[in-house]
């Protein structure tokens, strides 16, 4: 299990263990035949109460989920049975099932409770998809497509998942589920963010935690599409006048080289990797305007000290200098 | 520390799992039983125990776990049907010889109903969507011989998106490499003989550098080495032809020392406590890696190589000559 130490027991330590466990076992075994035998008479209120029990217990249980999702889908939020039959004897009854309040403030029970659940668990996946199932029911309200904000509900709803994505991944920095679900709240949410907002939030978790490669990642994201729709603002960059800067432009690729080469004694062996890359995509993609022998030359050696610096990635090395190689006979 | 492979020991640990039911633990992971059964299962065949468990019990599990209503499996019976849990009854059933006793028309039906228009496959009728299951789906239409029924492009398209620039997968368009998702999406383009999708050279660079100073293997830059990673990095190299490009011998000491030298069984680190999970993964590894004795793991299918090969799946892999025990 990830991450448990095993710890030694004594015989008779693993045996009274096993014993306390007994009385567990037979509560959660009863709650899960409770559960799963459905049981019409116990109501919807009953059955999703059910439900909240043990998915506390095992909030990886995903037919519970399920359960969950389709009591309310099928069952509380829709006219129930009886309601049908007096509506039909009186019409002017009206009874509807739960009302679009009701409905907003069930889903917003749920993401509650699965917020406390996350804490706990914030790497079960079955949670996380539930409170997307959540943010996706919020229905239209409190105010009408002529009256009021028809959006009401779920942009409060949507602003505070962002709230919860912060503080998951305040907890942990790296957690690659409230990434993801963090770029599935930006896609989603009733007012976007402007995208330069999300650069601005890479720039401070990467200032907090320089090693933190989930938020260069999102970074390339962002970047990638700023740079598409044309929208970064160019006046603060120093490639001022490029539509675009391409990561194999030579230019770039001498300024990096530059600025790697001064770095070269304080971290020698990554960038000596750094360097072979470059050097070698100067190689391939500027071979009419570059020293190819000398730029040969300098990969050979960087990859002769790389081979003894990095031994663990030694046949690397050795690979990508036949390649070197190569290139220069031609 | 042990430095070989304590194989009856993790026979029997696997042997045992079944008999656990007086542990919480073993409750508490019900909606694992079947992806258990299979992992456990491959580790058996790995370590060439194939006869260790019961043949005609474990079918008869499996066949429990059938969810009528959905026309697939559940991971226990009485459990909703999922597409992880569908792919492990089918990799039971193949390693068992059984596929005829699977209604292979609905399963077939189940699974390509899960396609959304993006070509991602969901998990389920809630529609929780990864590239682990568009590679569940590839896997196991293939060994049920299906695939000509699957929309290929569409799904090598939505595989092709979720590509990162270090040459990494993510689990949707738009996450983070992760060598989780790498085997998956890796794989799955094998299956469907479109690595021309991949960036070899720079996703075998990107799989050499998930090898930390202790041996062991991370799933991302910066994190923690874990021994399931062991397979989910080595199978991508495995089919990319670079396992070289790894220090084996140094992870092959990292899993042994994964091992637990009293009960059996394998942890995601050495000292932790041990579950099937990373047994089959750390068993997978150090059958890639050549490890002397073991049968040949399948990197694309993660199964048995002798069964893949029987059924005419066999792709174009290499894992580490097998490496004869010097005693």
């Amino acid at each position: 299990m990830h991450g448990v130490k095993r710890v030694r027991e004594t015989p008779e330590a693993a045996a009274a263990k096993k014993l306390r466990e007994q009385s567990k076992i037979k509560e959660y075994l009863a709650l899960n035949d409770d559960v799963l035998a459905k049981h019409p008479t116990i109501g919807l209120a009953g059955a999703l109460d059910l439900t909240t029990r043990i998915l506390q217990i095992n909030p990886e249980f995903y037919t519970v989920w399920n359960y969950r999702r389709n009591i309310l889908l099928q069952g509380i939020f829709p006219e129930r049975p009886v309601e049908v039959i007096l509506n039909k004897l009186a019409p002017n009854l009206h009874l509807t099932g739960s009302s679009p309040k009701e409905i907003n403030d069930l889903l917003t029970d749920d993401l509650s409770m699965t917020t406390v659940a996350l804490k706990m668990h914030p790497k079960v996946y079955w949670i996380w998809n539930h409170r997307r199932w959540c943010l996706e029911n919020v229905p239209d309200g409190p105010g009408t497509s002529t009256e009021g904000d028809v959006n009401g509900w779920r942009k409060i709803n949507w602003d505070k998942e962002m709230y919860v994505v912060d503080k998951m991944l305040e907890a942990d920095s790296r957690n690659f589920h409230a990434w993801s679900y963090r770029r599935y709240v930006l896609a989603r949410m009733p007012v976007a963010r402007p995208e330069a907002a999300e650069l601005a939030y890479t720039t401070r978790k990467i200032e907090s935690n320089f090693s933190n490669f989930s938020a260069w990642h999102q970074r390339t994201k962002i970047l990638t599409s700023l740079w598409g729709s044309g929208t970064l603002d160019y006046s603060k960059s120093k490639e001022k006048g490029k539509s675009c800067v391409f990561w194999d432009d030579k230019d770039v690729l001498d300024r990096e080289i530059s600025i790697i080469q001064e770095l070269l004694d304080e971290q020698s062996d990554r960038c000596m990797e750094s360097l072979v890359h470059y050097k070698q995509l100067l190689l391939k993609n500027h071979a009419s305007s570059v020293d190819a022998a000398s730029l040969t030359n300098d990969c050979r050696c960087l990859l002769a000290d790389l081979r003894v610096l990095d031994p663990a990635r030694r046949r690397r090395y050795e690979e990508i200098g036949e390649w070197g190689a190569v290139v220069e006979e031609y | 520390m042990s430095t070989e492979l304590l194989t009856s020991l993790h026979v029997s640990y696997i042997q045992n799992l079944g008999k656990s039911t007086d542990d919480l633990a073993y409750h508490l992971t019900a909606h694992l039983r079947l992806n258990a059964i299979y992992w456990g299962l491959t580790a058996l065949f790995t370590m060439g125990h194939p006869d260790a468990l019961d043949k005609e019990d474990v079918i008869r599990f499996v066949e429990s776990c059938w969810d009528e209503q959905a026309g697939a499996f559940g991971a226990h019976p009485g459990h909703d049907a999922h597409i992880h849990a569908t792919l492990s009854a089918i990799q039971i059933l193949v390693m068992y010889d059984a596929l005829d006793r699977l209604d292979i028309p609905r399963v077939t039906k189940f699974i390509l109903s899960l396609q959304q228009p993006s070509g991602v496959f969901a998990g389920d009728s809630f529609g929780e969507i990864d590239t682990r299951f568009s590679y569940i789906a590839v896997n196991a239409l293939s060994l049920l011989g299906r695939l000509d029924e699957l929309d290929r492009d569409k799904t090598v398209d939505y595989i092709k998106q979720c590509r990162n620039f270090d040459g990494g997968f993510g689990s949707s368009v738009g996450a983070e490499s992760h060598a989780g998702q790498v085997f998956p999406c890796v794989a799955a383009l094998t299956i469907l003989d479109r690595l021309d999708a991949v960036d070899a050279d720079t996703l075998a660079w990107w799989l050499a550098e998930r090898q930390t100073p202790s041996g062991g293997l991370n799933g991302r830059p910066e994190k923690l080495e874990d021994v399931c990673y062991s397979f989910w990095v080595l199978s991508a190299l495995a089919i990319l032809n670079k396992v070289s490009w790894i220090d084996a011998e140094k992870l092959t000491s990292f899993i042994l020392s994964a091992q637990d030298p009293e009960k059996g069984g394998i942890s995601d680190r050495p000292g932790n406590v041990v579950d099937v999970f990373h047994t089959q993964f750390g068993v997978a590894g150090l059958s890639i890696l050549g490890y002397p004795g073991l049968v040949d793991l399948d990197p694309v299918y993660c199964m048995p190589a002798p069964i893949i090969e029987a059924k005419g799946l066999r792709k174009g892999w290499k894992g580490l000559e097998r490496r004869v025990l010097v005693t």
